[in-house]
Protein backbone atom coordinates (compact mmCIF):
# COMPACT_ATOMS: atom_id res chain seq x y z
CA UNK A 1 0.00 0.00 0.00
CA UNK A 2 2.87 2.77 0.73
CA UNK A 3 4.22 2.20 -3.10
CA UNK A 4 0.53 2.88 -3.88
CA UNK A 5 2.02 6.38 -4.80
CA UNK A 6 4.76 5.43 -7.41
CA UNK A 7 1.62 4.12 -9.67
CA UNK A 8 1.07 7.59 -10.68
CA UNK A 9 5.06 8.61 -12.30
CA UNK A 10 3.84 4.64 -14.04
CA UNK A 11 0.14 6.15 -15.08
CA UNK A 12 2.03 9.47 -16.94
CA UNK A 13 4.61 7.39 -18.04
CA UNK A 14 2.55 4.97 -19.80
CA UNK A 15 -0.77 7.59 -20.55
CA UNK A 16 1.87 9.72 -21.89
CA UNK A 17 3.67 6.94 -24.16
CA UNK A 18 -0.18 6.40 -25.25
CA UNK A 19 -0.42 9.39 -26.58
CA UNK A 20 2.62 9.42 -28.33
CA UNK A 21 2.05 6.77 -30.41
CA UNK A 22 -1.64 7.05 -31.37
CA UNK A 23 -0.91 11.16 -31.76
CA UNK A 24 -2.31 12.35 -35.34
CA UNK A 25 -1.06 15.96 -34.64
CA UNK A 26 2.93 17.11 -34.03
CA UNK A 27 2.07 19.62 -31.70
CA UNK A 28 -0.29 17.37 -29.75
CA UNK A 29 2.73 15.02 -29.76
CA UNK A 30 4.55 17.31 -28.08
CA UNK A 31 2.37 18.21 -25.06
CA UNK A 32 2.18 14.25 -24.48
CA UNK A 33 5.94 14.12 -24.35
CA UNK A 34 5.04 16.66 -21.60
CA UNK A 35 3.40 14.44 -19.93
CA UNK A 36 6.15 12.05 -19.61
CA UNK A 37 8.59 14.48 -18.51
CA UNK A 38 6.05 14.93 -15.71
CA UNK A 39 6.27 11.42 -14.80
CA UNK A 40 9.92 11.54 -14.08
CA UNK A 41 9.62 14.79 -11.98
CA UNK A 42 6.63 12.95 -9.52
CA UNK A 43 8.98 9.93 -9.47
CA UNK A 44 11.76 12.02 -8.30
CA UNK A 45 10.47 13.96 -5.87
CA UNK A 46 7.87 10.98 -4.40
CA UNK A 47 11.35 8.99 -3.72
CA UNK A 48 12.81 12.09 -1.76
CA UNK A 49 9.73 12.85 0.39
CA UNK A 50 10.08 11.49 3.97
CA UNK A 51 6.43 11.06 5.80
CA UNK A 52 6.28 14.44 8.26
CA UNK A 53 8.99 15.70 7.62
CA UNK A 54 9.58 19.77 6.68
CA UNK A 55 10.52 21.32 3.15
CA UNK A 56 14.62 21.37 2.74
CA UNK A 57 14.56 25.25 4.02
CA UNK A 58 15.91 26.45 7.20
CA UNK A 59 14.84 30.12 7.05
CA UNK A 60 12.37 29.52 10.03
CA UNK A 61 13.50 26.54 11.32
CA UNK A 62 15.94 24.87 13.41
CA UNK A 63 18.78 22.85 11.77
CA UNK A 64 18.31 19.54 12.28
CA UNK A 65 14.80 19.18 11.43
CA UNK A 66 13.84 16.44 9.89
CA UNK A 67 13.08 17.62 6.00
CA UNK A 68 12.59 15.93 2.89
CA UNK A 69 15.63 15.03 -0.05
CA UNK A 70 16.91 18.55 -1.29
CA UNK A 71 18.99 16.85 -4.12
CA UNK A 72 16.07 15.55 -6.04
CA UNK A 73 14.29 18.31 -5.64
CA UNK A 74 17.52 20.29 -7.07
CA UNK A 75 17.64 17.65 -10.05
CA UNK A 76 13.92 18.43 -10.94
CA UNK A 77 13.68 22.00 -10.63
CA UNK A 78 16.55 22.51 -13.08
CA UNK A 79 15.16 19.89 -15.26
CA UNK A 80 11.66 21.65 -15.63
CA UNK A 81 12.65 24.99 -17.20
CA UNK A 82 15.87 23.47 -19.63
CA UNK A 83 12.54 20.69 -20.56
CA UNK A 84 10.40 24.11 -21.46
CA UNK A 85 13.24 25.37 -23.66
CA UNK A 86 13.80 22.08 -25.33
CA UNK A 87 9.94 21.24 -26.05
CA UNK A 88 10.04 24.93 -27.82
CA UNK A 89 13.02 23.48 -29.60
CA UNK A 90 10.85 20.60 -30.94
CA UNK A 91 7.60 22.88 -31.50
CA UNK A 92 10.43 25.13 -34.23
CA UNK A 93 11.11 21.45 -35.85
CA UNK A 94 7.66 20.85 -36.11
CA UNK A 95 6.52 24.37 -37.29
CA UNK A 96 10.21 23.36 -39.88
CA UNK A 97 8.15 20.32 -40.79
CA UNK A 98 5.17 22.09 -41.51
CA UNK A 99 6.46 24.70 -43.64
CA UNK A 100 8.25 22.06 -45.99
CA UNK A 101 5.53 19.35 -45.89
CA UNK A 102 2.44 21.59 -45.33
CA UNK A 103 0.89 18.62 -43.04
CA UNK A 104 1.41 18.32 -38.89
CA UNK A 105 -0.11 14.35 -39.37
CA UNK A 106 2.82 12.46 -38.20
CA UNK A 107 0.91 9.62 -40.62
CA UNK A 108 0.93 11.62 -43.39
CA UNK A 109 5.05 11.37 -43.56
CA UNK A 110 5.65 8.17 -43.73
CA UNK A 111 8.85 7.69 -46.68
CA UNK A 112 6.43 5.23 -48.36
CA UNK A 113 3.79 7.78 -48.88
CA UNK A 114 6.24 9.83 -51.00
CA UNK B 1 -0.48 9.39 3.08
CA UNK B 2 -2.36 12.36 4.48
CA UNK B 3 -6.22 12.28 2.32
CA UNK B 4 -4.64 15.89 1.02
CA UNK B 5 -1.76 14.22 -1.02
CA UNK B 6 -4.24 11.23 -1.90
CA UNK B 7 -6.52 13.43 -3.32
CA UNK B 8 -3.62 15.55 -5.19
CA UNK B 9 -2.22 12.16 -6.65
CA UNK B 10 -5.28 11.31 -8.21
CA UNK B 11 -6.10 14.33 -9.30
CA UNK B 12 -2.63 14.39 -11.18
CA UNK B 13 -3.65 11.11 -12.87
CA UNK B 14 -6.62 12.83 -14.10
CA UNK B 15 -5.55 15.86 -15.54
CA UNK B 16 -2.52 13.94 -17.04
CA UNK B 17 -4.66 11.80 -18.54
CA UNK B 18 -7.02 14.96 -19.98
CA UNK B 19 -4.04 16.93 -21.47
CA UNK B 20 -2.66 13.45 -23.32
CA UNK B 21 -6.90 12.66 -24.42
CA UNK B 22 -7.80 15.80 -25.60
CA UNK B 23 -7.08 15.53 -29.33
CA UNK B 24 -7.52 19.03 -30.39
CA UNK B 25 -4.02 21.35 -29.50
CA UNK B 26 -5.81 24.24 -28.41
CA UNK B 27 -7.81 23.02 -26.33
CA UNK B 28 -4.84 20.91 -24.99
CA UNK B 29 -3.05 23.91 -24.03
CA UNK B 30 -5.83 24.65 -21.89
CA UNK B 31 -5.72 21.21 -20.19
CA UNK B 32 -1.60 21.29 -19.96
CA UNK B 33 -2.13 24.78 -17.65
CA UNK B 34 -4.30 23.05 -15.91
CA UNK B 35 -2.36 20.04 -15.48
CA UNK B 36 0.28 22.39 -14.53
CA UNK B 37 -1.41 24.01 -11.64
CA UNK B 38 -2.03 20.40 -10.57
CA UNK B 39 1.20 19.52 -10.48
CA UNK B 40 2.41 22.39 -8.68
CA UNK B 41 -0.28 22.09 -5.54
CA UNK B 42 1.04 17.87 -5.70
CA UNK B 43 4.80 19.74 -5.31
CA UNK B 44 4.08 21.70 -2.77
CA UNK B 45 2.03 18.93 -0.56
CA UNK B 46 5.61 17.13 -1.29
CA UNK B 47 7.67 19.87 0.71
CA UNK B 48 8.65 20.87 -2.88
CA UNK B 49 8.17 24.50 -3.16
CA UNK B 50 11.17 25.43 -5.31
CA UNK B 51 9.86 22.68 -7.85
CA UNK B 52 6.32 23.94 -7.67
CA UNK B 53 7.66 27.82 -8.46
CA UNK B 54 9.13 26.62 -11.24
CA UNK B 55 5.88 24.00 -12.13
CA UNK B 56 3.66 26.60 -12.20
CA UNK B 57 5.51 29.30 -13.88
CA UNK B 58 6.82 27.20 -17.17
CA UNK B 59 3.27 24.52 -17.41
CA UNK B 60 1.07 26.75 -16.43
CA UNK B 61 2.21 29.98 -18.25
CA UNK B 62 5.02 29.63 -20.50
CA UNK B 63 4.32 26.31 -22.24
CA UNK B 64 0.71 26.78 -23.15
CA UNK B 65 0.93 30.40 -24.55
CA UNK B 66 4.24 28.65 -26.75
CA UNK B 67 1.86 26.26 -27.53
CA UNK B 68 -1.21 28.19 -28.44
CA UNK B 69 1.62 30.92 -30.32
CA UNK B 70 3.00 27.65 -32.78
CA UNK B 71 -0.07 26.48 -33.72
CA UNK B 72 -1.36 30.32 -34.49
CA UNK B 73 1.62 30.17 -36.40
CA UNK B 74 0.77 27.00 -38.17
CA UNK B 75 -2.33 28.19 -39.39
CA UNK B 76 -0.98 30.93 -40.70
CA UNK B 77 1.23 29.29 -42.95
CA UNK B 78 -1.32 27.07 -44.40
CA UNK B 79 -3.32 30.55 -45.80
CA UNK B 80 0.34 31.51 -47.30
CA UNK B 81 0.66 28.27 -48.73
CA UNK B 82 -3.21 28.56 -50.35
CA UNK B 83 -2.39 32.01 -51.23
CA UNK B 84 0.85 30.70 -53.40
CA UNK B 85 -0.73 27.89 -54.75
CA UNK B 86 -1.76 28.95 -58.53
CA UNK C 1 -6.93 0.56 -39.56
CA UNK C 2 -7.06 3.49 -36.76
CA UNK C 3 -9.07 1.34 -34.46
CA UNK C 4 -5.95 -1.23 -34.39
CA UNK C 5 -3.67 1.01 -34.32
CA UNK C 6 -5.21 2.15 -31.19
CA UNK C 7 -5.55 -1.18 -29.58
CA UNK C 8 -2.21 -2.24 -30.35
CA UNK C 9 -1.13 1.03 -28.78
CA UNK C 10 -2.92 0.65 -25.13
CA UNK C 11 -2.18 -2.75 -25.30
CA UNK C 12 1.43 -2.10 -25.18
CA UNK C 13 1.36 1.00 -23.15
CA UNK C 14 -0.65 -1.59 -20.57
CA UNK C 15 2.30 -3.50 -20.56
CA UNK C 16 4.24 -0.90 -19.66
CA UNK C 17 2.60 0.35 -16.93
CA UNK C 18 2.54 -3.04 -15.67
CA UNK C 19 6.33 -3.08 -16.28
CA UNK C 20 6.68 0.27 -14.99
CA UNK C 21 5.22 -0.38 -11.44
CA UNK C 22 6.49 -3.69 -11.10
CA UNK C 23 10.03 -1.50 -11.29
CA UNK C 24 9.28 1.27 -9.34
CA UNK C 25 7.62 -1.43 -6.51
CA UNK C 26 11.20 -2.21 -5.33
CA UNK C 27 12.03 1.11 -4.52
CA UNK C 28 11.97 2.24 -0.61
CA UNK C 29 8.34 2.58 0.30
CA UNK C 30 6.92 6.19 0.26
CA UNK C 31 7.81 8.55 2.71
CA UNK C 32 10.33 6.33 3.50
CA UNK C 33 13.57 8.04 1.76
CA UNK C 34 16.45 6.52 3.28
CA UNK C 35 19.34 8.83 2.79
CA UNK C 36 22.35 9.59 3.72
CA UNK C 37 22.97 12.05 1.18
CA UNK C 38 20.45 14.45 1.12
CA UNK C 39 20.47 14.21 4.83
CA UNK C 40 23.74 15.29 5.41
CA UNK C 41 23.52 18.54 2.97
CA UNK C 42 20.12 19.14 5.34
CA UNK C 43 22.37 18.85 8.29
CA UNK C 44 25.66 20.26 7.21
CA UNK C 45 25.00 22.55 4.76
CA UNK C 46 23.57 25.91 6.79
CA UNK C 47 26.56 26.02 9.09
CA UNK C 48 28.82 25.02 5.65
CA UNK C 49 27.84 27.56 3.23
CA UNK C 50 25.61 30.15 5.54
CA UNK C 51 22.44 29.53 3.36
CA UNK C 52 19.15 28.32 4.49
CA UNK C 53 17.72 27.22 1.23
CA UNK C 54 19.51 23.68 0.89
CA UNK C 55 17.36 23.31 -2.62
CA UNK C 56 19.36 26.54 -4.00
CA UNK C 57 22.70 25.10 -2.41
CA UNK C 58 23.04 21.74 -4.10
CA UNK C 59 22.19 23.84 -7.49
CA UNK C 60 24.66 26.46 -7.21
CA UNK C 61 27.67 25.10 -5.24
CA UNK C 62 27.75 21.16 -4.21
CA UNK C 63 26.42 20.16 -7.62
CA UNK C 64 27.24 23.29 -9.51
CA UNK C 65 28.72 21.69 -12.41
CA UNK C 66 26.06 19.67 -13.26
CA UNK C 67 23.83 23.10 -13.00
CA UNK C 68 26.29 24.79 -15.79
CA UNK C 69 25.61 21.78 -18.03
CA UNK C 70 22.04 22.43 -17.86
CA UNK C 71 22.63 26.27 -18.66
CA UNK C 72 24.16 25.51 -21.61
CA UNK C 73 21.09 22.71 -22.84
CA UNK C 74 18.95 25.89 -22.26
CA UNK C 75 21.22 27.90 -24.03
CA UNK C 76 21.69 25.49 -26.99
CA UNK C 77 18.15 24.78 -27.17
CA UNK C 78 17.19 28.34 -27.44
CA UNK C 79 19.58 29.18 -30.09
CA UNK C 80 18.33 25.90 -31.79
CA UNK C 81 14.71 26.58 -31.57
CA UNK C 82 15.51 30.14 -32.90
CA UNK C 83 17.95 29.39 -35.93
CA UNK C 84 15.13 27.26 -36.65
CA UNK C 85 12.32 29.77 -36.75
CA UNK C 86 14.62 32.13 -38.52
CA UNK C 87 15.38 30.21 -41.50
CA UNK C 88 12.50 30.72 -43.46
CA UNK C 89 11.80 33.86 -42.23
CA UNK C 90 14.93 36.21 -42.21
CA UNK C 91 15.72 38.43 -38.89
CA UNK C 92 12.83 41.32 -39.79
CA UNK C 93 9.25 40.85 -39.99
CA UNK C 94 6.54 44.00 -40.09
CA UNK C 95 4.43 44.51 -37.01
CA UNK C 96 1.17 43.83 -38.69
CA UNK C 97 -0.97 40.79 -37.59
CA UNK C 98 -1.29 38.18 -40.28
CA UNK C 99 -4.40 36.46 -40.49
CA UNK C 100 -5.26 32.61 -40.55
CA UNK C 101 -8.80 32.91 -42.15
CA UNK C 102 -10.73 36.33 -43.41
CA UNK C 103 -12.24 36.71 -40.47
CA UNK C 104 -11.12 40.10 -38.72
CA UNK C 105 -8.83 39.83 -35.56
CA UNK C 106 -10.96 41.00 -32.91
CA UNK C 107 -9.98 43.88 -30.42
CA UNK C 108 -8.26 43.33 -27.40
CA UNK C 109 -10.94 43.75 -24.64
CA UNK C 110 -10.48 46.44 -22.29
CA UNK C 111 -10.03 43.90 -19.54
CA UNK C 112 -7.89 41.60 -20.31
CA UNK C 113 -5.53 44.95 -21.04
CA UNK C 114 -6.38 46.23 -17.65
CA UNK C 115 -5.76 42.85 -15.73
CA UNK C 116 -2.40 42.13 -17.38
CA UNK C 117 -1.24 45.75 -16.82
CA UNK C 118 -2.01 45.41 -13.16
CA UNK C 119 -0.20 42.00 -12.99
CA UNK C 120 2.70 42.54 -15.03
CA UNK C 121 4.69 44.71 -12.77
CA UNK C 122 3.75 42.68 -9.82
CA UNK C 123 4.95 39.39 -11.57
CA UNK C 124 7.91 41.04 -13.03
CA UNK C 125 8.57 42.02 -9.25
CA UNK C 126 8.18 38.81 -7.69
CA UNK C 127 10.52 37.42 -10.28
CA UNK C 128 13.68 39.58 -9.32
CA UNK C 129 12.75 38.92 -5.58
CA UNK C 130 13.09 35.28 -6.10
CA UNK C 131 16.11 35.64 -8.20
CA UNK C 132 17.55 37.55 -5.36
CA UNK C 133 16.03 35.78 -2.28
CA UNK C 134 17.73 32.23 -3.89
CA UNK C 135 19.70 31.49 -1.13
CA UNK C 136 17.55 32.37 1.88
CA UNK C 137 13.56 31.47 0.80
CA UNK C 138 11.88 28.84 -1.76
CA UNK C 139 13.37 30.31 -5.61
CA UNK C 140 16.07 30.90 -7.28
CA UNK C 141 17.64 31.53 -10.55
CA UNK C 142 15.68 29.33 -12.72
CA UNK C 143 12.41 30.02 -10.70
CA UNK C 144 12.54 33.57 -10.83
CA UNK C 145 13.54 34.01 -14.38
CA UNK C 146 10.68 31.97 -15.77
CA UNK C 147 8.89 33.89 -13.41
CA UNK C 148 10.38 36.76 -15.15
CA UNK C 149 9.84 34.88 -18.56
CA UNK C 150 6.30 35.07 -17.83
CA UNK C 151 6.19 38.34 -17.23
CA UNK C 152 6.91 39.38 -20.90
CA UNK C 153 4.09 37.31 -22.45
CA UNK C 154 1.63 39.40 -20.02
CA UNK C 155 3.51 42.46 -21.66
CA UNK C 156 2.43 41.35 -24.96
CA UNK C 157 -1.28 40.69 -23.77
CA UNK C 158 -1.95 44.07 -22.16
CA UNK C 159 -0.33 46.29 -24.03
CA UNK C 160 -0.17 44.77 -27.44
CA UNK C 161 2.39 43.81 -30.32
CA UNK C 162 3.60 47.51 -31.11
CA UNK C 163 4.66 48.29 -27.61
CA UNK C 164 6.04 44.62 -26.86
CA UNK C 165 8.30 44.76 -29.97
CA UNK C 166 9.73 47.97 -28.72
CA UNK C 167 10.95 46.74 -25.43
CA UNK C 168 11.82 43.25 -27.07
CA UNK C 169 15.01 44.03 -28.23
CA UNK C 170 16.47 41.05 -29.72
CA UNK C 171 19.99 42.61 -29.60
CA UNK C 172 19.45 43.29 -25.93
CA UNK C 173 17.74 39.82 -24.95
CA UNK C 174 21.06 37.84 -26.95
CA UNK C 175 23.59 40.08 -25.21
CA UNK C 176 21.37 39.01 -22.41
CA UNK C 177 21.71 35.74 -22.66
CA UNK C 178 25.29 35.24 -23.75
CA UNK C 179 26.28 37.12 -20.90
CA UNK C 180 24.39 35.10 -18.19
CA UNK C 181 25.66 31.49 -19.58
CA UNK C 182 29.29 33.79 -19.64
CA UNK C 183 28.92 35.38 -16.02
CA UNK C 184 28.43 31.34 -14.70
CA UNK C 185 31.35 30.37 -16.31
CA UNK C 186 33.71 33.33 -15.44
CA UNK C 187 32.61 32.53 -12.03
CA UNK C 188 34.15 29.18 -12.62
CA UNK C 189 37.27 30.42 -13.83
CA UNK C 190 37.93 33.11 -11.42
CA UNK C 191 37.94 29.67 -8.63
CA UNK C 192 40.57 28.26 -11.01
CA UNK C 193 42.20 31.48 -11.42
CA UNK C 194 42.48 31.89 -7.51
CA UNK C 195 43.97 28.30 -6.99
CA UNK C 196 41.10 26.21 -6.06
CA UNK C 197 39.11 23.85 -8.31
CA UNK C 198 36.46 24.78 -10.88
CA UNK C 199 33.78 26.65 -9.38
CA UNK C 200 34.72 26.46 -5.89
CA UNK C 201 32.52 28.87 -3.61
CA UNK C 202 35.58 31.50 -2.71
CA UNK C 203 33.68 34.11 -1.80
CA UNK C 204 32.57 35.51 1.78
CA UNK C 205 30.14 33.81 3.19
CA UNK C 206 28.73 36.71 4.86
CA UNK C 207 25.89 36.05 7.74
CA UNK C 208 23.24 33.35 7.47
CA UNK C 209 20.09 35.08 6.84
CA UNK C 210 21.65 37.98 4.72
CA UNK C 211 20.72 38.91 1.28
CA UNK C 212 24.51 38.93 0.06
CA UNK C 213 25.07 35.80 2.33
CA UNK C 214 26.44 32.11 0.87
CA UNK C 215 29.50 33.33 -1.12
CA UNK C 216 28.86 33.01 -5.03
CA UNK C 217 25.40 31.41 -5.13
CA UNK C 218 24.02 34.97 -5.37
CA UNK C 219 25.61 36.19 -8.25
CA UNK C 220 25.31 33.01 -9.99
CA UNK C 221 21.99 33.14 -9.69
CA UNK C 222 21.60 36.46 -10.88
CA UNK C 223 23.57 35.31 -13.57
CA UNK C 224 21.02 32.42 -14.51
CA UNK C 225 18.47 34.34 -14.00
CA UNK C 226 19.22 36.87 -16.47
CA UNK C 227 19.92 33.81 -19.01
CA UNK C 228 16.90 32.35 -18.10
CA UNK C 229 14.36 35.08 -18.69
CA UNK C 230 16.16 36.45 -21.60
CA UNK C 231 15.84 32.73 -23.06
CA UNK C 232 12.09 33.17 -22.59
CA UNK C 233 11.55 36.61 -24.06
CA UNK C 234 13.32 35.32 -27.40
CA UNK C 235 11.53 32.06 -27.59
CA UNK C 236 8.05 34.27 -27.27
CA UNK C 237 9.95 37.35 -29.87
CA UNK C 238 10.59 34.56 -32.49
CA UNK C 239 7.45 32.82 -32.15
CA UNK C 240 5.47 35.85 -32.54
CA UNK C 241 7.30 37.14 -35.34
CA UNK C 242 5.79 33.71 -36.89
CA UNK C 243 2.48 34.95 -37.00
CA UNK C 244 3.49 38.22 -37.91
CA UNK C 245 3.19 39.64 -42.28
CA UNK C 246 6.62 39.25 -43.63
CA UNK C 247 7.94 42.80 -44.26
CA UNK C 248 8.69 42.57 -48.10
CA UNK C 249 6.12 39.76 -48.82
CA UNK C 250 4.07 39.89 -52.15
CA UNK C 251 1.38 37.36 -51.12
CA UNK C 252 -1.27 40.01 -50.40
Amino acid sequence: MSHAAFLLPAWLFAIGLYGVITSRHFVHLIGCLTVIQSSTYVLLLAVGYRTDAAAPIFANLPIGTPAVDPVVQALVLTDIVVGATVTALLLALALQVHKRTGTLDPHELRPLRR
Amino acid sequence: MTPLQIGLFLLAALSGGAVVLTREPRRQAVAMGFNGLVLALLFMVLQAPDVAYSEIAINSVILPVLFLVALAAARINNRRREIDRP
Amino acid sequence: MTSLRTIIAAFLCAIALGLASAGLYGLPAFGHYPGPYGDIINRQGPAERHATNMVTLVNFDYRGFDTLGEEFILFAAVIGAVVLLREHRGEEASARPDQADEAPIPERSEAVAFGCRLALGITALFGIYVVLHAQLTPGGGFQGGAIVGSATALLYLGLGYPAWRGMMRSRVLDTAEAAGALAFIGAGLAAIGAGAPFLTNLLPLGTTGSIVSAGVIPLLNIAVGIAVAAGFGTLFLEYLEETREPESGGEQ
